[in-house]
């Protein structure tokens, strides 16, 4: 008798008690630029964050819970970016993925905000964490901590006394252009010229001969991957012959493939690479190479470290509440050995910033080469 | 026709206002938001209507003036701490000071000449907002645009705001109702239909003309002004050349020169993709055919196919809102 009570209460715990794999899942919505302006940099992320969440639901899911991702386009366009951020906390996203670009996560960071959801982006703008935003994070360096790098570099490697600088006149390109001029007048670098380019602009003869007759001893370049691409043909075809130097998006994977030849000799600061020496990066590098046919360039990485982000800190708090997501991130530092899909150790400070290892590389035959590894700024 | 007569898009306009007051019950802030981005365009499409539906002027600025309104109003409640009522007038009239301004000289060239012009004044605005960082923040925009309070109640929320928007929308729309009945709207109608005939009759074309498309910039003044409190941010992005476009297609395909075209317009504009979301990555190719395949089935839009539909059904003509063929 106590026997088949015994079988009863195990067969009606069995029924009620649903197994751990049909467990609801955890929703996440990714908000990014699929179509416009930005879509070369917001498919990379897109890709970055579909590798992240295949791995982590094959390896068990969250807290036993597997990730259903949802991806929303933003044509690249504010209003928008706000709509599809709402869409996403409306559907009860647990956290919001995305976008890159930083004119679109102005529009949306204060829904997120609002929510008191945590919104993990791609942008780099130096504006974004100075607005006191506690649920915004970035996935990279921004500017502001960039570019002081960049200008050491000009001045104890390049050893350039007057460089050219040449962006790119979106909220990106003038975001680095207002950050990078600072530095190089603290460094004692002469500014030859400052010339604006045009987002989506397709002929750069006329930038690359002011650039030539600018005869500076380096040119900084600060353009998106398909503009970068574009003037370094243009460079290259005018005879430019100074050191082109860059950071992260004119050593992107991207632009090598685009630019071709013009790209050999182009060297700068590197945030996140497939080819820097961290064997977990190089594993991800070969891992988005033999599922999306292409290599990866930083915004890849960046968006499988957004969603490693949240397992780990999911994972810390041991719960799935929005408000301690965000809170359980804010000043954290994360290791790989914690939480491996992170790959670098990365401190996220108070305002959303990042802080974390970096790299100078170089173009040589096609490819990007680190040269030397810069450590944290505050470690 | 008596011009102070009620007819059916006076009564399909109230009623729809009332419909969208309740609309968004259980819709969530994100429905909301398409609805309140819905009508604040087509507050922007309606304005055009008046320009290139009634009064015959290819337009290709109507996105422009939207973003002096919409800057207009950023600045003064961000900047200068003004209540967004003041705001919203002084970004009306500042966009009807620059359409006369406009207008003056460009309306002396027709057709694509215009359009032309137009498309100058469209590429000088957007250099100005992004290059003029002093003022209007350049590229990095403006944020944190203050939404109004009405009668003491904030409309910072969803909900509060769309009611708000609904109401705005429903007197504009009136107003241009009322407008397109009065003599003026009757001497715009002639000046499209027939300029000789209506300069013939006592019309002065000039003037006639030039306040058509300085009252539609107005309008995209005013959408521009519902624009940056509903997005809270605003850089010049929206308001390229493109945007004009994309407005003047909403014309079209609504239905230019009907009244209720610039909803249907917008509808099809904001709505359509938005929905089509489901269809996941492609979902723009298909907004893109479904345009395309409507144009080419009905190119006087959505409410001449009706209107051609109703016709033939009932073998006479819809006396409420002709294309106006015999009003001259």
């Amino acid at each position: 008798m106590q026997q088949s009570i015994l079988v009863l209460g195990i067969a009606a715990a069995a029924v009620l008690a649903p197994p751990a794999a049909a467990q609801e899942k955890i929703k996440l919505v990714n908000v990014v630029e699929l179509s416009g302006a930005g879509a070369t940099a917001g498919t990379n992320w897109k890709n970055g964050i579909d590798l992240a969440v295949a791995d982590i639901n094959a390896r068990g899911g969250v807290l036993g819970r597997q990730i259903e991702i949802v991806h929303y386009d933003t044509q690249t366009n504010p209003g928008n970016t706000r709509a599809a951020v709402q869409r996403a906390i409306d559907e009860g996203t647990y956290a919001v993925l995305g976008p890159v670009f930083s004119g679109p996560i102005g529009a949306s960071m204060q829904i997120a905000q609002r929510a008191e959801i945590a919104q993990i982006v791609g942008g780099e703008a130096a504006g974004l964490t100075r607005q006191g935003n506690q649920y915004l994070f970035r996935t990279s360096l921004s500017q502001s901590a960039a570019m002081p790098k960049i200008a050491a570099y000009l001045k104890n490697t390049v050893k350039a006394s007057s460089v050219t600088v040449v962006w790119v006149n979106n909220d990106f390109g003038k975001g680095g252009r207002d950050a990078i001029l600072p530095e190089l007048q603290k460094a004692g670098i002469r500014v030859a010229a400052d010339i604006s380019t045009e987002q989506g602009q397709a002929d750069f003869a006329a930038d690359a001969i002011k650039v030539k007759n600018a005869n500076a001893d380096a040119v900084f370049v600060y353009l998106n991957e398909e503009e970068s691409a574009r003037f370094l043909r243009a460079a290259k075809q005018q005879g430019v012959d100074k050191p082109m130097v860059g950071e992260t998006t004119l050593l992107g994977s991207k632009v090598i493939e685009l630019a071709g030849d013009a790209a050999n000799g182009v060297r700068g600061h590197v945030g996140l690479s497939i080819d820097a020496p961290v064997p977990a990066f190089q594993e991800f590098g070969r891992k988005f190479q033999a599922r999306f046919n292409y290599a990866s360039d930083h915004n890849g990485l960046k968006g499988y470290m957004a969603v490693a982000m949240i397992k780990w800190a999911t994972e810390k708090q041991r719960k799935f509440d929005k408000k301690g997501l965000a809170d359980t991130l804010r000043g954290a530092t994360i290791t790989p050995a914690e939480e491996p899909g992170i790959m670098i150790t990365t401190k996220i400070e108070a305002n959303g910033d990042l802080d974390r290892e970096s790299y100078l590389a170089e173009v040589e035959g096609g490819r990007q080469i680190i040269k030397a590894t810069l450590p944290m700024i505050n470690p | 026709m008596n011009t102070s007569r009620f007819d059916a898009v006076f009564a399909t306009l109230v009623l729809g206002a009332v419909i969208l007051w309740f609309a968004p019950a259980g819709m969530g802030r994100y429905g909301t938001y398409v609805l309140s981005l819905w009508l604040v365009t087509a507050v922007a499409v309606m304005g055009l209507n008046l320009t290139l539906g009634i009064a015959g002027l290819k337009s290709l600025a109507q996105a422009a003036f939207m973003g002096i309104g919409a800057y207009a109003t950023a600045l003064l409640t961000t900047k200068a701490g003004i209540g967004w009522f003041p705001a919203f007038a002084i970004s009306g009239v500042l966009c009807f000071a620059a359409g006369l301004l406009l207008g003056f000289p460009a309306l002396r060239v027709k057709a694509h000449y215009l359009a032309f012009v137009t498309l100058a004044f469209s590429t000088l605005v957007w250099l100005v907002l992004r290059n003029e960082q002093w003022l209007t923040g350049g590229v990095f925009g403006i944020s944190n645009i203050p939404r109004p309070v009405v009668f003491g109640v904030k409309t910072d929320n969803a909900l509060p705001f769309h009611r708000f928007v609904v109401v705005v929308t429903l007197v504009l729309a009136l107003i241009l109702w009322w407008l397109v009945r009065s003599p003026w709207g009757r001497a715009f109608l002639a000046l499209r239909e027939n300029p000789v005939r209506a300069a013939s009759l006592g019309v002065n074309i000039r003037a006639y003309t030039l306040l058509a498309f300085a009252i539609g910039s107005a309008y995209a003044g005013f959408a521009g002004a519902l624009y940056a409190p509903l997005v809270e941010f605003i850089d010049p992005s929206p308001f390229q050349l493109s945007a004009s476009f994309f407005l003047l297609l909403m014309v079209v395909a609504g239905g230019s020169g009907y009244q209720l075209g610039p909803f249907v317009g917008a509808l099809l504009g904001v709505v359509l993709p938005e929905w089509l979301r489901f269809t996941g990555g492609i979902y723009l190719i298909i907004f893109a055919a479904i345009v395309i395949g409507l144009l080419i089935a009905c190119p006087q839009g959505v409410l001449g196919l009706l209107e051609r539909g109703w016709t033939a059904v009932r073998r006479r003509p819809l006396g409420s809102n002709p294309p106006a063929k015999e009003t001259a």
